[in-house]
């Protein structure tokens, strides 16, 4: 709360459908072609052309749908959102008004320790639209790029809920991680898989809500962190300076880091919402609805329960691991496959794994590591054939290479002496070459334990077991 | 819905549409005729819902590449730069 | 009697009996247009050089003995709403003066496919809007009946074609009476058939749920015919009907005994001519004496179809039309200054009268604060219609009403009063607004040799019943005159 103001804020978060083609046409799906060459006269608009719409994009929608927990509406119907835009070739995009796809949800998002409820008043399907391309060169004109027109978009739509900008982000990761658990959203940021418009208001605890702005062109969780931030800010020292919040469009500019006010009242938008003629009703049966259902994998909150109840991790740990869908599916690979403990694994997916795919900037799947792999390396720790430190060289070359765990250990020469035999007369050789340290020790001075453990490593070429070494040696001491 | 002031200038502006004076009053008068005449239509005042009676057949997601050139569907266009539709400079 | 005079059925024999050819006939035809082409003024674009070409392979096909379907070779029109790859599609605008489809409409491949010639495209009312054919932007088409007046529109062009011996064959659209109130004025037949029966995959829309494409012709059979070549489940078309169709040409016998038909006192009202009264009654008489039962019936609701037409066409015209916007394709005025100057001036320059005033109302219509009292009542009319019409079908078998109240009025004669315009189309929007089939038939000639126009309607995919009927009459009282030209 900044001077006594709470903020109300809604989000309607975009994300683009991982589908093969396009929702109305057969064009191909794929960002980054060469412009205008995905496009066809449907998706360009050209006279007489209708819509047909791709089954997949209902499905997926339904997915998000039970990801969260919205009561889904078999019979729904799209309608056009009329406004002209050089990148909107009909001149209407083609959406979902009055009866959305889905609706009435809700999402559980876990903030500063404590779970909150973000209620989601609606999904809907809808069609991308092209790309406007500026610039000094181009002679006074803007380009239009077609490849985006007819990408398919599921708007997410929140009920105003969220109280914090910080909140606003646990709020989109949180959809970022269920999208990519469905498998329906590529989720690629920089490519503008989800975008979103902020609706935010502030008042005071107590007072009636105050008047909300719109703010449009936030293309990042931290361009959203960043705006609401900014939009908060703003609309206090309006209200503070004795003035009033108008009800407005605003355009976040995140180079600038702020926001300007998009449209003057007198050019109010009028979208002039009708029933799409060109599509007949979206008649889904209960029977797919339910099968949909079935399909959904387990999400990133159940996982964080069952790992924090079942496995005793910390919920940090558990937390971290759960919203990434290729992390859970590692560490439950590894759970199911394995018989170490859930800890030994989590340190190692924590740990050094996440290091090398953020300094990386990759993800698990462009590494060679896989559940066997770890759950063998892991083996070999616990049994003792290697040390932690020998694990890590280990885990650093499972990371680049398809070896096998064994296979690396022998090139690296890793293996840990165990043998107790070795091990007790390496012992008495270094206690008979150092009797200085052992009276030192049995004076009461207990760091030469140490030197003498570490003289035992020295002869050994660092393969004795330390573990095993500093018990024989503190054995072997108190017998003297 | 007694008489009612039809906001020409506006209807015009969000159809896209310039009016000339002249044009106003014609567009006008003859809109207050066929508002007139759809104001007769009786009250009726039930939802308009999707009538799950006409089901529509989905496509299957399929993509199909190479069935138009670039060059096929940019040949209509007034103004083409780069392989891309030009228009007149939009503020950012 | 010049081959270009003959019924499409007759010509089908003539070029399977190898009497003749398709690049004689073709030439025929383009002979007569060569001859009355200047006072007709119905097409916009010819194709001889491609006509004559596809004549030719058919030839070459027929007398490879390929199996060949009824309209292989038959030179046919199209009207310039119907995208056509390669040939330009203006809709009558100056929008579209230069604008030609990368790809051909479902009912083009179908066209194609079925070896029909086709001749070149024919005029219309600019974007289908009117009922005159006098909004084209291009030319104004005369009824080849009488040049002073006008052929009837939007398929103006299709009718007059026909009519006048310029082609045998031809495709219209009708999205409130587009095609049966020409066929009406210039003494041809016309089909509107259900919604969805004919994909509207290609076809320029004007209004969505109320477009369907369906066929012009000089005989109920030929009519049949092209309907056959054209009808069918197109995937593209969400609208479309998924179900088989019948050979509608072939399964027409006349016959009528026990037919059931209904006389609505509503489409006998006021501004219904006593000869059109008169005509079509004589024609209910006709078809009693051929076994048919009559009887009257009332569709209280039709007084509310002309407005709640007029709602939901011009809403999504209005949407529809929005994609003219001088970016992709069409005409993009000059000197604009900036983005929506240039929308502004495109759309006001590039749009006529009509056009714009329908998409003033469809705009009106749909924006904020008015959508409950006009769109979402006309939708909410529009259910009530078509529930009268499932009831009165439960008790006959077709509706029988006059086409147009009138017959053809004088070109300029309704041009400055849109409603007086409008009121045409009185007696055909309800079958629009309904989805059902109906078809106008020529009936006698009113007092100045002009035709009226008798209308059947029936129920939902029932176009046998109403091909059969109309077939019927037709052998009955001579159907088709030659306009005098």
């Amino acid at each position: 709360m900044v001077k006594g103001y709470e903020a109300v804020i809604g989000l309607e978060t975009h994300a683009e459908l991982s589908t093969e083609s396009k929702i109305y046409c057969d064009c191909k799906n794929q960002f980054g072609l060469e412009v205008n060459s995905q496009v066809c006269p449907i998706c360009m608009g050209m006279p007489g052309t209708l819509p047909t719409l791709n089954e997949k994009v209902v499905d997926y929608a339904i997915k998000m749908g039970h990801a969260l927990n919205c009561r889904i509406n078999r019979i729904c119907k799209q309608d056009r959102k009329n406004y002209f835009y050089p990148d909107l070739p009909k001149a209407y995009q083609i959406s979902q008004a009055d009866v959305p796809l889905c609706e009435n949800g809700y999402v559980d998002i876990l903030s500063e320790g404590e779970i909150r409820r973000i209620g989601i008043t609606r999904i809907h399907i809808e069609e991308d639209a092209g790309k406007l391309l500026h610039s000094d060169k181009f002679d006074g004109a803007s380009l239009v790029d077609l490849n985006r027109c007819g990408v398919p978009l599921i708007e997410i739509v929140s009920e105003p809920d969220l109280r914090s900008s910080s909140e606003a982000k646990i709020y989109l990761e949180t959809l970022k991680s269920i999208l990519k658990y469905l498998d329906i959203c590529d989720c690629k940021m920089q490519e503008g898989s989800i975008r979103c418009d902020v609706n935010v208001s502030v008042h005071k605890p107590g007072e009636p809500l105050g008047t909300r702005t719109e703010m449009k062109n936030v293309n990042s969780f931290s361009a959203a962190l960043r705006g609401i931030e900014y939009e908060i800010n703003r609309q206090i020292e309006v209200l503070e300076a004795g003035g009033t919040i108008t009800q407005e469009t605003r355009r976040w500019d995140d180079v600038k880091g702020i926001s300007v006010s998009m449209r003057s009242k007198e050019d109010a938008q009028d979208y002039r919402y009708f029933p799409e003629p060109d599509l007949l009703t979206i008649v889904v049966e209960q029977s797919r609805v339910d099968e949909l259902k079935e399909q959904i994998p387990e999400l990133p909150n159940a996982k964080l329960l069952r790992y924090v109840n079942e496995y005793n991790i910390t919920l940090k740990e558990a937390t971290f691991v759960s919203e990434s869908v290729e992390l859970a599916g590692l560490f439950d690979e590894c759970m199911e496959k394995g018989s170490g403990a859930p800890k030994s694994y989590v340190s190692w997916i924590v740990g050094d794994l996440t290091k090398y795919l953020n300094e990386t900037g990759s993800d698990v799947s462009d590494t060679k590591i896989t559940a066997d792999k770890l759950i063998e390396l892991v083996e070999a720790i616990d049994k003792k054939t290697i040390s932690n430190a020998g694990g890590k060289k280990v885990f650093a070359v499972l990371l680049k290479e398809d070896k096998a765990v064994r296979d690396i250990i022998d090139e690296l020469g890793l293996s840990q002496v165990s043998d107790t035999e070795f091990l007790e007369k390496l012992a008495d050789e270094v206690l008979a070459s150092n009797e200085k340290s052992v009276s030192d020790f049995k004076n009461g001075k207990t760091n030469a334990l140490g030197y003498l453990v570490g003289q035992c490593m020295k002869a050994s070429k660092g393969k004795a077991n330390p573990g095993m070494m500093r018990d024989i040696i503190t054995k072997k001491l108190a017998e003297m | 819905m007694n008489e009612m002031n039809i906001d020409i200038k506006h209807i015009a502006r969000l159809a896209r549409l310039e009016i000339s004076d002249d044009e106003f009053e014609m567009f006008e008068s003859q809109m207050k005729d066929i508002v007139k005449m759809v104001e007769k239509l009786p009250d009726i005042s039930d939802e308009l819902k999707p009538d799950p009676n006409t089901p529509m057949i989905l496509r299957k997601d399929e993509a199909k590449t190479d069935k138009f050139t670039r060059d096929e569907l940019l040949k209509n266009a007034p103004s083409v730069k780069a392989g891309c539709l030009a228009v007149p400079k939009t503020v950012e | 009697m010049g081959l270009y005079e003959k019924s499409a059925a007759q010509l089908s024999t003539m070029l399977q009996n190898k009497e003749i050819s398709s690049v004689e006939l073709t030439k025929s035809v383009f002979e007569r247009i060569e001859q009355t082409e200047e006072s007709v003024c119905a097409y916009l674009t010819l194709d001889e050089e491609n006509a004559l070409a596809k004549a030719a392979e058919v030839d070459k096909k027929r007398m490879a003995g390929e199996k060949l379907s009824p309209i292989a070779g038959i030179p046919t029109a199209v009207k310039d709403n119907i995208s056509t790859k390669g040939l330009r599609t203006t809709c009558a605008s100056k929008m579209l003066e230069n604008y030609v489809p990368p790809f051909d409409a479902f009912v083009m491949k179908k066209l194609r496919s079925a070896d029909a010639v086709v001749t070149g495209k024919v005029n219309m009312d600019e974007f289908a809007m009117g009922s005159s054919t006098e909004t084209s932007y291009f030319k104004k088409t005369k009824n080849p009946f009488d040049l002073n007046r006008i052929p009837g529109g939007s398929s103006g062009g299709s009718a007059a074609a026909v009519a006048a011996g310029e082609a045998v064959l031809a495709l219209g659209s009708d999205t409130g009476g587009s095609i049966r109130q020409p066929a009406s004025y210039c003494g041809v037949v016309g089909l509107k058939p259900t919604y969805g029966a004919v994909s509207r995959y290609g076809l320029v829309a004007f209004a969505s749920s109320l477009d369907q494409i369906g066929p012009v012709a000089r005989t109920v059979e030929d009519a049949a015919m092209l309907y056959s070549a054209i009808c069918g489940h197109d995937s593209m078309d969400a609208t479309s009907a998924f179900r088989e169709y019948p050979d509608f040409a072939s399964s027409l016998n006349g016959n009528v005994e026990g037919l059931r038909i209904g006389i609505p006192k509503e489409y006998f009202g006021e501004g219904v001519s006593d000869e059109v009264k008169a005509a079509v009654l004589d024609a209910v008489k006709e078809l009693e004496r051929l076994g048919a039962s009559a009887k009257e019936i009332s569709l209280e609701s039709t007084d509310y179809a002309l407005s709640s037409y007029y709602i939901i066409s011009s809403a999504e015209a209005s949407s529809n039309l929005a994609r003219f916007d001088g970016v992709r394709y069409g005409f993009r005025a000059e000197n604009s200054d900036g983005l929506v100057d240039m929308y502004e001036k495109t759309r006001s320059q590039g749009f006529g009268a009509e056009v714009k005033r329908r998409i003033m109302l469809g705009t009106f219509v749909l924006s904020s604060g008015f959508y409950d009292a006009y769109y979402k009542k006309a939708k909410l009319l529009q259910m009530r219609i078509s529930a009268e019409f499932s009831k009165a079908f439960e008790s006959v078998d077709v509706i029988v009403a006059p086409t147009v109240p009138t017959t053809a009025f004088k070109i300029g004669e309704n041009t400055d009063d849109p409603l007086k315009m409008y009121a045409t189309d009185i007696c055909t929007v309800t079958v629009n607004i309904a989805g059902l089939p109906a078809i106008s038939v020529p009936c006698v000639h009113d007092e100045n040799r002009l035709p009226i126009g008798l209308q059947l309607i029936s129920n939902k995919f029932t176009e046998d019943i109403l091909l059969n009927t109309a077939y019927a009459y037709e052998k009955q009282t001579g159907g088709f005159v030659s306009p005098k030209l």
